[in-house]
C-alpha cells in the first residue's frame, strides 16, 4: 500500500510518499509560497537527485495537482499512475476534545476541523484546505487526519484545566491541549521497543526539543501531562517563544508600553525566547557557539532554556511519582550534546547518570546516552512524525477496508 | 473572485496605510505615484511604519521584507492592468480624481472594480467620467488603516449589486475587516460625525469653557475615546479636517457643519497637526506627543 503524508500550511505544502510495505520514503518534498505566480517546487525521489521548478500555483488544489503530475513523472516520478496511491494522510495541529486519535475523513470530520478554527486560527483552515485539495484531485481516495493534540487527550481534568473560572472552559473550551503529540507518541513508542519493556510499565519524560519545545509526562502508556498548554506558547523557552510568565506581565506590558493584543502576542511568540536573551538568534547552533566564544548573552540565553527543561523534567518526575527513561528528540533534542549534557548535570539526584562518550556520539538511531549503572535510561529518538501519520494511516484504512 | 493583485494610487497617508495592509494580508500591491520621488518617499514611509512596528514587536525582520516584497512601484497608470481592484487615494480634489477615474476606465476592463478611498467626494460624481459606472465604487479606510478594522463601502448612484458584493467580500476576507455600506452622501457615517464632534468641541473652545487638554481629557477619559478631540484632529490634519467641513458645509447647508474660526486660523498659521509637528499639540517625528 502507498501513503501519500500531507502537511498543509497556509501558504506551503510538505510531502512524502511512503511504501507500506517496507516503511520506505519513496519521494518527499514541498510546495512553497502557494497563492503567488513564483511558487516552488522542490521534490526529491529516493536516490535520485532534487528537483526545483518555479510556477504559478495559485490555491491547494493546483499544488496538489503539481505534486501528483510529479509523483508520475515518467523521468523525477516514482509511481506509474495516480490511482497507485491508496491513501493520503494528513497532519493536523488542532483536534480540540472532539479527536482522542486519528479518524477517517468525513464530513462530520470536516466540519469538526472546521469547528476548532477559532483554537487555531493559522493552521486548521489550511489543512481544511490541503483535505479539500486531495478530495477534488483523488476523489476515490480515503483520507485520514492525524491530530497534534490527540496524543495528550489522555491527561487527567488535574493536568489539563486552568485555574481560573470554569465558565471560560465551558463556553470557550479554554483549556491545556498540548502539541507534538505525534512526535512524543512516536519516540515513547520508539524508546519502549528499544528498551523491549512495554510502555505501559514506563514512566517516561519526553523532551521534544525543537525550533518550538515541549516535554511529555508519560504514565501508564499515555500522556499525563505536557508543558505546551492552549496554545503552543506555554511551557518552556523556545527560539522566539517565551514559555511560561506570569499572566500578569501581559496587561502590566500593554499597559506601560501601550501594545495592542496583537502586539503582545506577536511579541511573546516571536520576540521572545532564545532570540530575546542572547540578541543574536533563535537558533540553538548559533546560540551555544556564541557562548563557546564568551558570549555572555547567549550563555545567559542557553543557561535559562536549559534550566526549564531541567524543571519540567523535575515536575513531571514528582507528577508520576518516579522516572525511569528520558528521552531527548526534534532538532535540538537530537543534535544538541551540549544542551543534553547541561541539562542531565543537575538531575543526578534523580538517578541520572549521563556517559559523555555516548552523548557526544553523532548517530541516526535510537540510541543510549546514559551509563550502564544510571538509574534513569536517558535516550535520544529521532522523531518522525510523518512515519507515524502514514501508520495511523495505512492501520485506518486497512481496518475500513476489512470491514467493508 | 479571489483578489490577488491590487493596484493603489497615490501614495500619501492614506495610500501607504493601505498598501501596507494589502502586503500585510499577503497580497501583491502595485503603486503609482505622480513622480518618482513622491513614490520614493511614499515608500520611504512604508518601511518607517514597519521599522516602527518593530520596535513594538508587533513584526520581524524577515516579514517586514515579505511585505515589502510584496509592494511593487510602478511608472505608470498602464501598467497597473493585471489587477483585480484598484484603489485611488490621491488628494481630495474632484478634478484631479475625474482625471484619474477617466483613464483608469480605459485601461481596464469592465470587471476590474474601481475604488476611491474618498471620504466626502461625490462617487457619482466620479463615476459619471467612465463608461462602466457600475463597477465604481467608495472604500473609505480609516487611518490608521492597519489598526481600524472597518471600512465604509460606499455605493454611488449606479454602483452594481455585483460591485458592491465584490468589494464586500474583499474587505471583509481578503482584509479581514468590517465593511459598513453607506449609500452617497456627503462625509457617509464617519467623517460626518467626528468632524461635528471637532467642530462642537472647537466652539466650547472658542467660547473658553475648557482648555483643550481637559476637553481632550474629558471626552478621552469619560467616553472611552482613544484620543480626545482635538487630539483626534491634530491626527487626522487640521487642513482635512477643515476641508471635509467646508464641503458638507457646502453639500448640506446647514450652519452646523460651519468650520469654527480657531480650527481656520490654525491652518493658515500652517498648524495642521502631527504632520507640521504642531496643532492643538506638539508632536515629534514619529508623531507622539511632546
Amino acid at each position: 500500500m502507498k501513503i501519500l503524508v500531507i502537511n498543509a500550511g497556509s501558504s506551503s505544502l510538505k510531502y512524502q510518499l511512503y511504501d507500506m510495505t517496507d516503511e520506505s520514503v519513496l519521494a518527499s518534498g514541498r510546495v512553497e509560497r502557494i497563492g503567488m505566480d513564483s511558487s516552488i517546487v522542490t521534490h526529491e525521489a529516493t536516490g535520485k537527485p532534487e528537483m526545483r521548478s518555479v510556477s504559478e500555483i495559485l490555491e491547494h488544489t493546483i499544488a496538489v495537482r503539481r505534486v501528483l503530475d510529479i509523483l508520475v513523472d515518467p523521468v523525477n516520478g516514482v509511481i506509474g499512475s495516480i490511482g497507485d496511491i491508496d491513501a493520503v494522510g494528513h497532519r493536523v495541529v488542532h483536534g480540540g476534545e472532539a479527536f482522542k486519535q486519528s479518524v477517517l475523513v468525513t464530513q462530520e470530520v470536516k466540519l469538526e476541523i472546521r469547528r476548532l478554527f477559532d483554537l487555531a486560527p493559522l493552521h486548521n483552515p489550511a489543512h481544511l484546505m490541503g483535505i479539500a485539495a486531495v478530495e477534488t484531485n483523488l476523489p476515490e481516495v480515503p483520507q485520514v487526519v492525524v491530530f497534534d493534540t490527540a496524543f495528550h487527550q489522555t491527561m487527567p481534568r488535574e493536568s489539563y484545566l486552568y485555574a481560573i473560572p470554569m465558565v471560560l472552559y465551558r463556553r470557550h473550551k479554554v483549556r491545556r491541549y498540548g502539541f507534538h503529540g505525534t512526535s512524543h507518541a512516536y519516540v515513547s513508542a520508539q524508546a519502549a521497543t528499544y528498551l523491549q519493556s512495554p510502555l505501559e510499565s514506563l514512566k517516561m519524560v519526553s523532551c521534544h526539543i525543537g525550533n518550538g519545545a515541549s516535554c511529555t509526562a508519560i504514565k501508564d502508556g499515555q500522556s499525563f501531562d505536557t508543558s505546551m498548554g492552549m496554545t503552543p506558547l506555554e511551557g518552556l523557552m523556545m527560539g522566539t517563544r517565551s514559555g511560561d510568565l506570569d499572566p500578569a506581565v501581559v496587561p502590566f506590558v500593554m499597559n506601560k508600553e501601550d501594545l495592542s493584543v496583537s502586539e503582545v502576542n506577536s511579541m511573546l511568540n516571536k520576540h521572545s525566547g532564545l532570540q530575546a536573551i542572547s540578541g543574536l538568534s533563535s537558533d540553538m547552533r548559533e546560540v551555544t557557539e556564541a557562548m563557546s566564544d564568551g558570549d555572555k548573552n547567549a550563555k545567559l540565553a542557553f543557561d535559562m532554556y536549559a534550566y526549564r527543561i531541567r524543571k519540567y523534567i523535575g515536575a513531571y518526575a514528582a507528577a508520576m511519582n518516579g522516572i525511569d527513561t528520558l528521552v531527548f528528540t526534534a532538532g535540538v533534542g537530537e543534535n544538541s550534546s551540549v544542551l543534553r549534557q547541561a541539562v542531565c548535570d543537575g538531575l543526578t539526584f534523580l538517578g541520572i547518570e549521563l556517559d559523555d562518550k555516548r552523548n557526544n556520539e553523532r548517530r541516526k538511531d535510537v540510541r543510549t546516552i546514559s551509563t550502564d549503572s544510571s538509574r534513569v535510561k536517558v535516550l535520544v529518538v529521532p522523531t518522525n512524525e510523518e512515519l507515524l501519520i502514514a501508520r495511523d494511516t495505512f492501520e485506518i484504512v486497512q481496518r475500513q477496508l476489512q470491514t467493508q | 473572485m479571489t483578489v490577488r493583485r491590487t493596484g493603489v494610487i497615490g501614495i500619501g497617508t492614506m495610500g501607504q496605510g493601505i498598501a501596507e495592509m494589502l502586503a500585510y494580508k499577503g497580497l501583491d500591491v502595485y503603486v503609482v505615484e505622480q513622480s518618482p520621488e513622491k513614490l520614493e518617499a511614499g515608500l520611504g514611509q512604508i518601511e518607517l511604519s514597519l521599522d516602527k512596528q518593530i520596535e513594538k514587536w508587533a513584526l520581524t525582520q524577515a516579514e517586514k521584507k515579505l511585505v515589502l516584497n510584496r509592494i511593487h512601484p510602478l511608472e505608470r497608470l498602464e501598467q497597473l492592468a493585471d489587477c483585480d481592484i484598484v484603489i485611488e487615494t490621491i488628494t481630495e480634489e474632484l478634478d484631479a480624481k475625474k482625471e484619474i477615474f477617466e483613464r483608469l476606465d480605459q485601461i481596464f476592463d469592465a470587471s476590474v472594480i474601481l475604488a476611491s478611498n474618498t471620504s466626502t467626494l461625490s462617487l457619482t460624481e466620479l463615476a459619471s467620467v467612465t463608461k462602466h459606472p457600475e463597477r465604481v465604487i467608495g472604500t473609505h479606510f480609516v487611518y490608521p488603516v492597519s489598526k481600524i478594522d472597518m471600512v465604509e463601502i460606499v455605493r454611488g448612484l449606479k454602483t452594481s449589486d455585483d460591485t458592491f458584493e465584490r468589494t464586500k467580500h474583499f474587505i471583509e476576507e481578503v482584509t479581514n475587516k468590517k465593511g459598513v455600506m453607506v449609500f452617497e452622501s456627503p462625509g457617509f457615517i464617519t467623517t460626518r460625525l467626528i468632524c461635528l464632534f471637532i467642530n462642537e468641541a472647537l466652539h466650547v473652545l472658542e467660547e473658553g469653557v475648557a482648555s483643550a487638554d481637559d476637553i481632550d481629557s474629558a471626552m478621552r477619559i469619560g467616553y472611552s475615546f482613544q484620543h480626545g478631540p482635538f487630539e483626534m484632529a491634530d491626527r487626522f490634519g487640521l487642513d482635512s479636517v477643515l476641508a471635509a467641513l467646508e464641503r458638507m458645509f457646502r453639500e448640506y447647508g446647514e450652519l452646523k457643519y460651519r468650520p469654527s474660526i480657531v480650527l481656520k486660523k490654525m491652518v493658515r498659521a500652517g498648524h495642521r497637526g502631527v504632520k507640521s509637528g504642531i496643532g492643538f499639540f506638539q508632536y515629534d517625528k514619529d508623531g507622539d506627543r511632546i
